[in-house]
């Protein structure tokens, strides 16, 4: 290993290190999660901060969703067998919920902090 | 097919920093065992888990660093596109969103490597492949990020680069080794 070798090495593990870091400030500036619903009627997005109640006209009956501390949950809706409801709570971006009778979906959107959508080798 | 185009290619760029004196037929045949080398070690490495998302072991570059060393640029960038053609033909993964991820990171990682090999600094293989390793990991985040819409894995990409450096280094030692045994090569002592 020469000396410019070990320079190299250096300069780029201070880069990665010190961009680490960058990046973590940078994605807390990043505006907060938002929430995109879809349905038949059209499409709304809301912010994920604020707690609230919304009620979505679906094909079949109506479908209400309910924003709690950041998180979003399909509390009722009429449909046969909902599924939407048993989904539970979501709030990680890139998670939905989805109501198929009523052709609505409820999605957290921003960027995907958890992770990547697929691995490469 | 394979042999003539790499000797096409070859003989285009007469003696590069990084060749050795060698006949137009021990460098077809060396420029295939280095192409099945890289095709079989891309394969071996699909094989495994990714230690972390995005990272590589990046073995393959092992057989790109002794095409750089030993046959020239050309050859090299032949050998790293051809390696993505047949891996993604291997895997079923060809004219998928891989490989066009894996065909950037490996003109990424070659076009760094021959900067790294004609800059007045005097890197050895160790410093080269490193530059290749490095410059591979980027080129994916930054594909990936455009592939997707989403900026957000480019947060993911300072680890990566920290794995990949110690990848890097680790192929840099093993390349250097082979490059010593093929011989003859006047950068041998790199």
């Amino acid at each position: 290993m020469t000396q410019a070798d070990r320079a190299l090495i250096i300069v780029i593990a201070v880069l990665a290190l010190l961009s680490g870091p960058v990046a973590v400030v940078a994605s807390g500036q990043a505006s907060a999660a938002t929430l995109i619903i879809e349905g038949p009627t059209g499409r709304t997005e809301v912010s994920l901060g604020v707690d609230r109640t919304l009620v979505v006209a679906g094909l079949r009956g109506r479908v209400v969703v309910e924003v709690v501390d950041g998180s979003v949950l399909v509390t009722s809706a009429d449909c046969p067998d909902h599924v939407c409801v048993h989904t539970g709570a979501i709030s990680r971006p890139g998670s939905a919920i989805v109501c198929v009778p009523n052709a609505v979906t409820v999605r957290v959107g921003g960027a995907r902090d958890d992770g990547l959508d697929a691995v490469v080798r | 097919m394979t042999g003539s185009m790499l000797s096409s290619a070859s003989v285009s760029t007469p003696v590069t920093m990084g060749e050795v004196r060698m006949g137009r037929a021990s460098r077809v045949v060396t420029a295939g065992l280095l192409l099945s080398l890289a095709c079989v070690l891309g394969l071996v490495e699909a094989s495994f888990a990714a230690p972390f998302a995005g990272a590589r072991l990046g073995l393959a570059n092992i057989a790109i660093v002794v095409a750089l060393g030993v046959l020239g640029e050309a050859p090299a960038l032949a050998i790293g596109i051809l390696r993505v053609v047949i891996v993604g033909l291997a895997t079923g993964s060809i004219f998928g969103p891989t490989s066009a991820l894996a065909i950037a990171g490996a003109l990424a990682a070659w076009f760094a490597m021959t900067v790294a090999l004609r800059s007045p600094f005097r890197f050895s293989y160790i410093g080269i492949s490193v530059c290749g390793a490095v410059a591979h990991v980027l080129a994916q985040y930054v594909v990936a990020s455009v592939l997707t819409g989403v900026t957000g894995v480019l947060f993911l990409a300072p680890i990566a680069v920290a794995m990949s450096l110690l990848f890097g280094i680790v192929t840099g030692y093993l390349a250097r080794y082979i490059i010593s045994r093929v011989e003859v090569s006047h950068l041998s002592g790199r």
